[in-house]
């Protein structure tokens, strides 16, 4: 990917109340040789599980046959060629939002039967280059809305299910049609407004969210928001390990600082080169000591960014990584990992690949996985998982 | 008068060898010596490859003084001569 940009791609979702699944799916695929980002979002006729294994059926199909550029009026007419016929309603139906974009190119986004998409550039909404709607001879009474948007970096795509449009409908008497999509572009304009560099992830969850709050006696129907945002990547470096040599420890200490976002040191060796060649302090509060939650505890190293202990830290940030597991439950130096990996767009992985001596000593009661492969396998996950942008560096 | 400084390794070697029950060892001390003694947590002392120490868990005491193999128990004995003037 080009390394000036990057594009961050984020949904959030809630279940309607009572139903054990969620009657949409959101789907993502970067495409790497080709630079390509794609996102489907769809809604399955009526709710729980029967609406899932319809929504979860179309967007799968729908990103593959988006990768493979099988033209949308086709592809369409086989999603809902394919579907399952439901036995009350006599149909078989899902609607979707496609998202495609090249980097470098123009973004297109294909509609069927979900509220429009909104583009912002700032607080402003573009109107599409171009946006045509087709109509299947095989299925007459479906319309699909291909356009093709102007995606700069800077601005942002929103796509949503209807159960954010028709939030509050029948609920609240301010709000006869629900909140509509006039009602999600006001508020979307008055978040970004309020937070310029406000991410896809933070963007999205604060509109699901603001849907769910609109509706007071509980969520009457799924609610889905995909949000993307074109922008300069949001560096994180990670600095774990002493470096081979000696002499190169000052070098590897202005990793630290050099064209970085945030930095976050992982090991107590690591840490002390940095307090020496950079000649700043780590600190650990008394708090973060009590509550460390069974791992050595975080600090905060002034003008860089968090320390925390090596290599048991690690391997359970890749735990948590590797399986997908919230941070709000991680001890919190782990804890303190995950949430700012997910704030940020590229992780920048720096080894130092010194053996640490201490750790070769008999009485350690447990495997010390080896950093090298602990980090290989992070960055796989962050990859694959995460849609993150990994670079690793040795020392 | 000037506060007792305790330092807790919190290395990975420490750590594993027994720095974890180190970490609530002010709760563990007699009320009228809390004020008296500023414990801390350190990422690493850097002592864990010096050959003519003991070994890990290893607190520092007012900047020089190294207890290596430390437990709960000789650390809070350890402080509490020290809060008496001992030693």
């Amino acid at each position: 990917m080009d390394s000036a940009l990057f594009i961050e791609m984020e949904g959030a979702q809630f279940t309607k109340t009572g139903q054990a699944a969620c009657g949409d799916d959101m789907r993502f695929l970067t495409v790497e040789k080709e630079n390509r980002h794609l996102a489907a979002l769809s809604d399955g006729l009526g709710s729980g599980v029967k609406a899932h294994v319809l929504a979860t059926m179309t967007t799968s199909m729908a990103i593959k046959f988006l990768e493979s550029n099988v033209p949308t009026l086709e592809a369409a007419e086989i999603i809902m060629d394919s579907l399952p016929v439901c036995e009350v309603r006599k149909i078989g139906y899902a609607t979707f939002s496609l998202f495609d974009f090249r980097l470098g190119g123009r973004a297109k986004v294909t509609e069927m039967g979900n509220p429009g998409y909104i583009h912002l550039r700032g607080t402003e909404e573009i109107a599409p280059l171009r946006d045509e709607t087709v109509v299947s001879a095989h299925w007459p009474d479906r319309e699909v809305r291909e356009c093709e948007a102007d995606f700069r970096p800077g601005d942002r795509i929103i796509m949503c299910s209807d159960g954010v449009t028709q939030a509050g409908l029948g609920q609240r008497r301010d709000m006869k049609f629900g909140w509509r999509r006039s009602g999600v572009l006001a508020f979307a304009r008055r978040k970004v407004e309020a937070e310029p560099g406000i991410s896809a992830k933070d963007l999205s969850e604060a509109i699901a969210r603001e849907a769910l709050n609109l509706a007071p006696g509980g969520c009457k129907d799924d609610i889905s928001c995909v949000v993307a945002y074109l922008r300069r990547p949001r560096v994180m470096r990670v600095l774990t390990g002493p470096p081979y040599h000696r002499e190169h420890d000052a070098d590897y200490a202005r990793q630290a600082l050099l064209g970085v976002d945030h930095t976050v040191v992982c090991g107590g060796t690591t840490a002390n080169i940095l307090e020496r060649e950079l000649g700043v302090k780590v600190r650990v509060s008394l708090a973060d000591m009590r509550s460390s939650g069974g791992l050595p505890p975080a600090g905060t190293m002034d003008g860089v960014g968090i320390a925390t202990e090596g290599i048991l830290t690690l391997s359970r940030v890749l735990s948590a990584l590797e399986e997908m597991r919230a941070p709000d439950r991680e001890p919190a130096a782990v804890k303190a990992i995950l949430e700012r990996m997910m704030r940020h767009d590229r992780i920048e992985f720096v080894i130092g690949t010194k053996v640490n001596e201490s750790h070769q000593d008999p009485g350690i009661p447990q495997d010390l996985e080896l950093r090298r492969s602990v980090v290989r396998r992070m960055a796989q996950a962050l990859e694959r998982n995460y849609r993150k942008n990994v670079i690793i560096n040795f020392y | 008068m000037e506060k007792i400084k305790v330092e807790i390794c919190c290395g990975t070697a420490c750590y594993l060898l027994g720095a974890e029950k180190l970490m609530n060892i002010e709760d563990m001390l007699p009320e009228e010596c809390r004020g008296k003694v500023e414990i801390e947590a350190r990422t690493c002392l850097d002592l864990c490859e010096r050959e003519n120490l003991g070994g890990a868990p290893y607190v520092r005491f007012n900047g020089s003084e190294i207890m290596d193999r430390a437990t709960p128990e000789r650390v809070i004995s350890r402080i509490l001569e020290l809060v008496e003037g001992i030693g």
